[in-house]
């Protein structure tokens, strides 16, 4: 079954269908959000630790969250 | 401990994915069609599912702010953080989906009604909330926003109670409303599953913020030693 077909026999309006669509850009788009934050957050964290261990005098740039 | 970590975002991806996925199926295909309003009505199984996860997470953010406020702990602040950022999400979209709905079946996207106009009150108190905590300078950003969240909630059961207390455009209570509210048994099972997977996505959205969060306040303080360390 293709998505077409799929998608027709869904009881889809243009008010539900842009419900759902928005519904899912928000949802997907959210977690997206927290799951590159989390990285970006280790790796700082990650390269801080290391500048800290080497005995450097550490550099205080921070990325915007 | 860090191989868990890394298999954290596919595993929560997949997760939501297949929440979403299902309950749309259910919500779309499986449900019958509402007798006087048709498919449109199916934003329904969307729009209170989103709405009951948002009050959830305002309820975990009032009571973690308590807690903060007694005891001071870093974590009861993250989960204040983390649970507001999150309502905010379900608000937005209870706050997006309703219209939609309101469209076709009212003839207008919106109306200054007790419901409607509590609820978007209720949403610009907690984007208020984010916006202190993200731009507030000082030590005591914690105390106020914790203040702040315990005074907010009071719009939660006014929201909650606008439509039994107010004669509204919008809809009374579908289940729980009195003698002639309730739903098909068909339409509520549908409903019910929505309603717990929603729950669950909430929760998995909040675990993560957690996470977030407290490794932000984290790398708070390891910025704070690295300076100390730099200065001496």
């Amino acid at each position: 079954m293709n998505l077409i077909a799929f998608l027709n026999e869904m009881h889809l309006t243009p008010y539900s269908a842009a419900a759902y669509a928005i519904a899912w850009l928000v949802y997907l788009g959210y977690l997206g959000r927290i799951l590159v934050r989390m990285k970006k957050v280790a790796a700082e964290r990650a390269e801080l630790e290391r500048t800290f261990a080497s005995g450097k005098t550490a550099t205080l740039t921070r990325s915007a969250s | 401990m860090e191989s868990s970590m890394k298999k954290l975002p596919p595993i929560s991806i997949l997760f939501v994915v297949a929440l979403l996925g299902v309950t749309s199926y259910l919500a779309l295909a499986v449900a019958p069609t509402e007798r006087t309003m048709g498919d449109v009505q199916r934003i329904f199984y969307y729009h209170v599912p989103s709405g009951w996860v948002a009050f959830l997470c305002f309820f975990i953010n009032f009571v973690a702010s308590a807690v903060y406020l007694w005891r001071r702990s870093e974590g009861s602040d993250a989960l204040a953080a983390a649970s507001a950022e999150v309502g905010v999400v379900f608000c937005t979209v209870l706050l997006i989906t309703g219209p939609l709905w309101a469209r076709p079946v009212w003839g207008i996207w919106w109306t200054w009604d007790a419901r409607l106009t509590t609820t978007l009150v209720l949403w610009l108190i907690y984007v208020s909330y984010l916006v202190l905590r993200r731009f507030s300078a000082g030590g005591q950003t914690q105390v106020l926003a914790a203040a702040f969240a315990i005074f907010g909630f009071v719009d939660v059961p006014i929201v909650y109670m606008s439509i039994r207390w107010f004669r509204t455009q919008h809809p009374s209570p579908v289940m729980g409303g009195g003698e002639n509210s309730g739903l098909d048994p068909a339409m509520a099972h549908v409903f019910l599953f929505n309603l717990a997977a929603f729950t669950l996505m909430g929760i998995v959205f909040l675990v993560l913020r957690y996470k977030l969060q407290m490794s932000e306040q984290a790398l708070e303080s390891t910025h704070a030693q690295a300076a100390l360390k730099g200065v001496a």
